[in-house]
């Protein structure tokens, strides 16, 4: 479904990523994983549209996207969680999942998608004339991830969803994906945190330092002793 | 002197609802755009003379030339952010404000020269009506009144319609609004455009209470954005509260002292809220 | 570089050199006029960039124009005090009232657009006070320097040719002080300042020490251009000194050149008063409007299609012609 090859991305003149290839197969989860810096995110807004490629190709369901601007890459059906969620603050929980369908092909199905989200996260459904400033931390994540389910996607991009948030939340916020999993949505998602996320995932790729330095199936990936050793913590 | 005061008092309320469109207007433009419109006073004031113009010289009902004027004032703002705003919107912050200076000086110098400096006013009567010893005029009342439903038509367009929402989205958070589908480059004319339909509105509310000349508006610009900061960047309810405030602090004054006073006063209250309280008096809508 | 053009570039520089030394005693007087209001204006265009090319944007430089030459012709009108020790003390109270200014903005965090509102905030503020105390500054009618004939100690030359050296000085000495700024240790400061602010913080630039430095070095020049504008032209008038008008002329004029570059500003405000002359020459009173407004245009113009002005825009040109 979607398909990057030898995409090098950076701001300026400095490529943080170097030619890389990765891809997500129809309702798969993929995670990417790697230390700080190693250019994680750089990919998600590379796919996202908000950074062009400077070199490399990117595919959506056989279209090619590199170069399109971020509002025309919703459009085609892939959403970004970025990092912190970054709901807006200042609308409601309500103006915040409307504002998910802004889209045109989303804003048909307002109504429709508006109660998938209500049943899949029954605490936005109470919360929804609520700002969503005052929301927590975990809370934000979960309107955050509703927000892009309101896209009507078919890809679903979160860039480290527990970054930030104490153990417990984390948890909590794995259970939202899981959630938005079983739903069949293809998911690609960044994290720091392996053990966690790899378990969600059937595939795994490793960066580090704008480079793939690894990738494979989810059991070979745990069992691969350097990312026990570096990632694992075992 | 309390006659003088009330009066002054009454003045300050019309004056300040018309102030409170302008800084709308600017406060939107602000905070989609992150331009400061200086040449928003001199929108009025171009929409001012077209009110003249289809007033007085082609003998229009008052009505209808309002609101061609609220129609020309719409395009000017569409030709200013094609051939100035747009093109430097990523431009350095100093470029911005001195090409804005030059629409400025541009707007003014084709009305002085088509129009002469002669002060020229539309020759109007409306009735006046006394309460007690304060003297109410219709034609600062109507305005007042087209403004506050300007003001509520646009709150409904803001929180009832998807481009009201991405507006606020943008104000907010420009990449997130843009990672969820908003084409900002169509948002930002439709703010521009709203702009100048604000200050056409100001321009037919004004038409019958003051005389227009080139150097009208000049004045406005600064006030409008000092009101955006008393009330909060992005905060509209704010705005709103603070344009009365200081219409009615700079009425008063300048009726107390002179107008020279008043409008000290009114840039002092700026500096002050700019250095200890930028957040203004309800605070920023706008995450800075 | 081939050998036929490196002899060409001191010679050219040599040529205008004999050519400005001999100016003022060749030209009418009209064009000697011109040339010291050139020196002025690109003196003081010139100060303003101390600030604006590290992205300080003053909107409000006319105010210390205004400060610096009323305080010296009051002085001189009312005390008798010779403006060349009124100047001092104009450029330091200019210096204590924007800087000062500047430095409460600058603790504060107001910077960008914010700061550049509350410059043309404050110029507002002192124009109208110069109006309200109309009686003692003459308020919108201006006020006139007494007139001593000819007196250097009280700086007053009957003859132009006089303030074309001044002036032309005074240039120099705004000229010498750029380079001095810009191979000082208060533009790596200042470049890293303007890049990320906060990145600058958290290595150790102390930002308000170095912004306030820079607004005092800019306002005390500007000051000192005021008096000199107001001597040569013997009086003074908020509409031209400290107004809006004239705050933005100082920003066009730097800008219009390029405000980045040592020549710019003086590119700029030659090009501009050029302009600002023939219009009013050419076209004088029948066009006034048109020929104004006409200027606005060109001014837009560039911004958009010269960002870094027209002087900034060659030496790039041929830098990367260079660079070939």
């Amino acid at each position: 479904m979607l398909q990057v090859e030898g995409v090098s991305a950076g701001y300026g003149k400095f490529n943080i990523l170097s030619h890389i290839s990765i891809k997500v197969d129809d309702g798969t989860t993929v995670i990417m994983v790697g230390s700080n810096g190693a250019g994680k995110s750089t990919l998600l807004k590379a796919i996202s549209g908000v950074v062009p490629p400077a070199s490399g190709t990117i595919h959506f369901n056989g279209q090619r996207i590199d170069g399109c601007p971020p509002h025309r890459i919703v459009e085609l059906g892939i959403a970004l969680v970025p990092e912190g969620g970054r709901i807006f603050s200042e609308l409601t929980v309500y103006e915040n999942l409307k504002m998910g369908s802004y889209p045109s092909s989303a804003r048909r199905e307002f109504a429709g998608s508006l109660q998938q989200v209500f049943q899949l996260f029954p605490l936005l459904k109470d919360r929804k004339k609520q700002m969503a400033g005052s929301l927590s931390g975990g809370e934000r994540q979960m309107l955050a991830i509703a927000r892009a389910l309101m896209t009507k996607p078919q890809l679903i991009m979160l860039d480290e969803p527990s970054s930030g948030l104490a153990p417990k939340i984390v948890a909590k916020v794995f259970e939202f994906v899981a959630t938005i999993k079983a739903q069949g949505y293809s998911i690609l998602m960044v994290e720091q945190n392996v053990l966690k996320a790899v378990g969600l995932a059937e595939y795994a790729y490793l960066l580090e330092t704008g480079t793939l330095v690894y990738e494979g199936e989810k059991q070979e990936f745990l069992k691969n002793p350097k990312i026990r050793a570096s990632y694992l913590g075992l | 002197m309390s006659n003088l005061i009330l009066n002054g008092l009454a003045n300050g309320i019309l004056y300040g609802g018309g102030l409170a469109l302008l800084a709308v207007g600017m406060n939107l433009i602000f905070g989609v755009l992150n331009v400061i419109h200086l040449a928003y006073g001199q929108c009025v004031m171009v929409a001012l003379y077209a009110v003249y113009v289809f007033a007085v010289l082609l003998h229009l009902p008052l009505l209808v030339s309002c609101v061609i004027a609220v129609g020309i004032s719409a395009l000017l703002a569409l030709l200013i952010h094609v051939a100035v705003v747009n093109p430097l919107l990523k431009a350095p912050l100093i470029n911005q404000l001195l090409a804005l200076a030059g629409v400025m000086i541009v707007l003014e110098n084709i009305i002085l020269a088509v129009f002469g400096s002669d002060y020229l006013g539309i020759q109007i009567s409306f009735p006046v009506f006394a309460i007690g010893d304060v003297y109410i005029k219709i034609s600062s009342l109507i305005p007042f009144g087209v403004g506050i439903a300007t003001l509520a038509l646009l709150w409904l367009f803001l929180n009832r319609t998807y481009t009201g929402l991405a507006i606020r989205a943008i104000v907010q958070d420009r990449d997130m609004a843009e990672l969820m589908g908003v084409q900002t480059g169509r948002v930002y004319w439709v703010t521009f455009a709203i702009g100048g339909i604000l200050a056409g509105v100001v321009a037919a509310c004004f038409a019958p209470i003051y005389t227009v000349h080139p150097h009208f508006g000049a004045g406005f610009t600064l006030t409008a954005f000092v009101i955006v900061v008393l009330g909060g960047l992005g905060n509209l309810l704010g705005g709103s509260i603070a344009a009365f405030l200081i219409g009615v602090i700079s009425q008063v004054t300048g009726v107390v002292f002179t107008s020279e006073i008043g409008e000290i006063l009114v840039y002092a209250i700026f500096i002050i809220f700019i250095l200890f309280r930028p957040q203004g008096l309800l605070g920023a809508r706008v995450r800075t | 570089m081939k050998r036929g053009t490196r002899l060409l570039y001191p010679a050219v520089l040599c040529g205008l050199f004999l050519f400005l030394l001999i100016a003022p005693f060749r030209l009418p007087l009209y064009g000697t006029h011109i040339f010291i209001l050139i020196f002025i204006w690109s003196a003081v265009a010139t100060a303003w960039s101390y600030m604006a090319r590290f992205g300080v944007v003053s909107l409000g430089h006319g105010a210390v124009l205004g400060i610096g030459a009323y305080t010296t012709a009051l002085l001189f009108n009312y005390y008798g005090v010779s403006p060349l020790i009124g100047m001092l003390i104009g450029g330091v109270l200019s210096v204590i009232y924007f800087a000062g200014i500047g430095y409460f903005c600058f603790r504060f965090g107001v910077i960008g657009h914010y700061f550049a509102v509350t410059t043309l905030v404050q110029v507002m503020m002192v124009y109208l006070l110069i109006i309200y105390f109309r009686d003692f500054s003459g308020g919108s009618l201006g006020l006139t320097v007494n007139s001593l004939g000819t007196n250097p100690l009280f700086f007053q030359f009957h003859s132009k040719t006089h303030f074309y050296f001044i002036a032309l000085a005074f240039l120099l000495l705004t000229l010498y002080v750029w380079k001095k700024i810009h191979q000082s240790r208060i533009r790596r400061a200042m470049t890293a300042i303007d890049n990320d602010e906060a990145a600058a913080a958290s290595i150790g630039i102390p930002i308000v020490k170095y912004k306030t430095m820079v607004t005092a070095i800019s306002a005390f020049f500007t000051a000192i251009g005021g008096v000199i504008y107001a001597q040569y032209m013997m009086t003074l008038h908020p509409d031209v000194l400290s107004s809006v008008d004239a705050s933005l002329g100082i920003a066009f004029k730097a800008i219009l050149g390029g405000m980045y570059t040592l020549w710019g500003p003086f590119v700029g405000a030659t090009l501009i008063i050029g302009l600002e002359e023939y219009f009013r020459v050419v076209h004088g009173a029948t066009l006034i409007g048109w020929s104004v407004a006409a200027y606005g245009i060109v001014i837009i113009v560039l911004v958009i299609f010269f960002p870094k002005g027209l002087h900034g825009t060659l030496k790039e040109v041929l830098e990367k012609k260079r660079n070939e």
